[in-house]
């Protein structure tokens, strides 16, 4: 029993970087109604703008964290221009698949700008871990948990108590109603991808200090978690990514536990793929409207 | 106010509009009608900035609109209210009206604004913390109409306001039509209820197949033969 609710603990902990993963995806989602599939790649080079400073500059937590978070907007912003604005009245897959060409883009560059195949990368803290009782609790975890719950909360906040947030909601809902009440809706798309990559980027990096390793590799588990805690929590849904990203954590931590990291993976995406026969929309998420479904005009 | 001259839109691949003319006065009520796949959706929409007009020109107090974006129209003081509405289904009914606002910064003014439309729309007010996407097909016409007028339009345009909904609910869209007209909105509305449309319109267009075929002032034209092209088209009201 205390080896469950350890577990559980720690894969909330975990999963709650799933969670800001899944969160930032969805942004991108649910206002543009496509996949970015370099969303990871995207955060992946953010860190090693961070990574080069660390380990050519030495610099410290704070610097690294602003250099993984504001260089993975960058790079976002860059993948928007040339993937999707574009495309913008074009088919969705064309945005898709050329968000796969410029993930093997972004993948070439991390290698150019730091060549070997890993790299260190700086931990939040290294000090003993909580106890608890009968439970352990690492301090680094606990970082995570809070910041990701902290960033969560504000991009609520953003969402629902700010103009720009009105005008993503209103975009979500219907892209040629935004653009006639008159938002800028290739301006406020630009302004979410750029959020939405700042806020995987805040994910990276938290669990980048946990790993204290970086590789170019962290591009493809970065989209791979991202993407399955938003399945799994419903398409499109906020409060689905944040749950997803949750249970992904759970389900393994305690498959890692019991079973060990081969079955681990195994067995999430058997849960995924469960959870996509019994509930196709996800656990939270609602089917498509008639008019979401329906091609744009804009 | 409002002068389309010669407008050419492709939609997909079909020339949706070809070689579109026509004018609205100011101050008052005109109509367009037509039947459906007529085009005249698409001359909305290309007023309204969404399509791109592959020629032609769209002046509104002579400043050219053609190239435009839709904020840059809207900030002109041109709204559409569109064909089936598109409401913010998962915003509430004040949010939809708060979006309706969003290039205005006043809070004072836009707080007025509100305050009167929940008075003109009272079924809104009871309504105002609901989402969108649970209103009735009336509710739902009356907020997309709010919405609109929330970034204060001198011209607003209506595409199809009275479709699928109920006639007793019609006859409230066209009343406030009226009403919205009388207080100093110019109005361009597209229409299939013929017979409603030419109660409250001055002036109407006719269009067919991506072209304008009539135009004149109510009355004009035998009303049966307006409400038959109208519906129908003209050839086939002929044969």
């Amino acid at each position: 029993m205390i080896d469950v609710v350890q577990n559980t603990l720690d894969g909330v902990m975990i999963g709650s970087s799933y969670a800001l993963l899944a969160l930032g995806f969805t942004l991108i989602f649910g206002v543009m109604r496509r996949l970015n599939l370099s969303y990871g790649p995207t955060i992946m080079l953010g860190a090693y703008l961070g990574t080069l400073l660390y380990v050519q500059g030495g610099a410290g937590p704070a610097t690294v964290a602003a250099a993984t978070v504001l260089g993975a907007a960058v790079v976002g912003v860059y993948v928007e221009r040339l993937c999707f604005a574009p495309m913008a009245a074009g088919a969705g897959i064309a945005s898709m698949v050329s968000s796969f060409a410029i993930w093997m883009q972004l993948e070439q560059a991390a290698i150019l700008i730091l060549p070997r195949h890993t790299y260190a990368f700086p931990p939040l803290t290294t000090a003993a871990p909580l106890t608890l009782g009968p439970f352990l609790v690492r301090l680094d975890h606990a970082a995570m948990l809070a910041a990701a719950a902290a960033l969560a909360a504000a991009v609520h906040l953003v969402l629902h108590r700010t103009r720009f947030g009105l005008g993503l909601r209103a975009i979500v809902g219907n892209a040629t109603a935004a653009h006639l009440v008159g938002i800028d809706v290739r301006l406020s798309t630009l302004a979410a991808f750029a959020l939405a990559s700042a806020v995987g980027g805040a994910a990276g990096y938290l669990v980048l200090t946990v790993d204290q390793q970086v590789t170019p590799m962290f591009g493809m588990w970065a989209t791979f978690k991202g993407l399955i805690a938003m399945m799994l929590g419903g398409l499109g849904s906020i409060p689905g990514a944040l749950a997803g990203g949750l249970v992904l954590g759970v389900i393994e931590a305690q498959a890692q536990w019991y079973f060990g990291p081969q079955i681990r993976d195994f067995l999430t995406f058997a849960v995924l793929f469960l959870v996509l026969v019994v509930r196709p929309t996800g656990l939270m998420g609602e089917a498509p409207s008639a008019d979401a479904a329906a091609p744009g005009r804009a | 106010m409002l002068e389309v001259s010669d407008v050419v839109t492709v939609y997909g691949k079909i020339e949706a509009l070809k070689g579109v003319s026509l004018t609205v006065e100011s101050g008052g009520i005109t109509c367009l009608l037509g039947p459906n796949g007529a085009g005249k959706t698409t001359l909305m929409m290309t007023i309204a900035g969404i399509l791109r007009p592959r020629r032609g020109s769209i002046r509104f107090d002579s400043a050219e609109l053609v190239g435009s974006t839709p904020a840059q129209i809207v900030s002109r003081g041109i709204a559409l209210v569109p064909e089936n509405r598109l409401v913010f289904p998962q915003m509430s009914v004040r949010e939809n009206l708060a979006a309706g606002a969003y290039q205005r910064s006043d809070t004072g003014g836009i707080a007025g604004d509100m305050e009167r439309l929940y008075e003109r729309f009272p079924r809104l007010r009871e309504r105002r913390e609901q989402l969108a996407g649970t209103l009735s097909g009336g509710e739902q016409q009356m907020l997309a109409v709010a919405r609109a007028l929330m970034c204060r339009p001198r011209l607003l345009l209506m595409d199809e306001p009275s479709l699928g909904l109920a006639p007793i609910v019609v006859d409230e869209i066209f009343r406030i039509i009226a009403e919205l007209n009388r207080d100093g909105t110019t109005i361009f509305l597209v229409e299939q209820n013929a017979y409603k449309a030419l109660q409250v319109a001055q002036r109407f267009y006719l269009m067919e197949q991506g072209r304008v075929t009539f135009s004149g002032t109510p009355g004009q034209l035998a009303e049966d033969e307006v409400i038959q092209r109208a519906y129908l088209g003209a050839r086939r009201a002929a044969g």
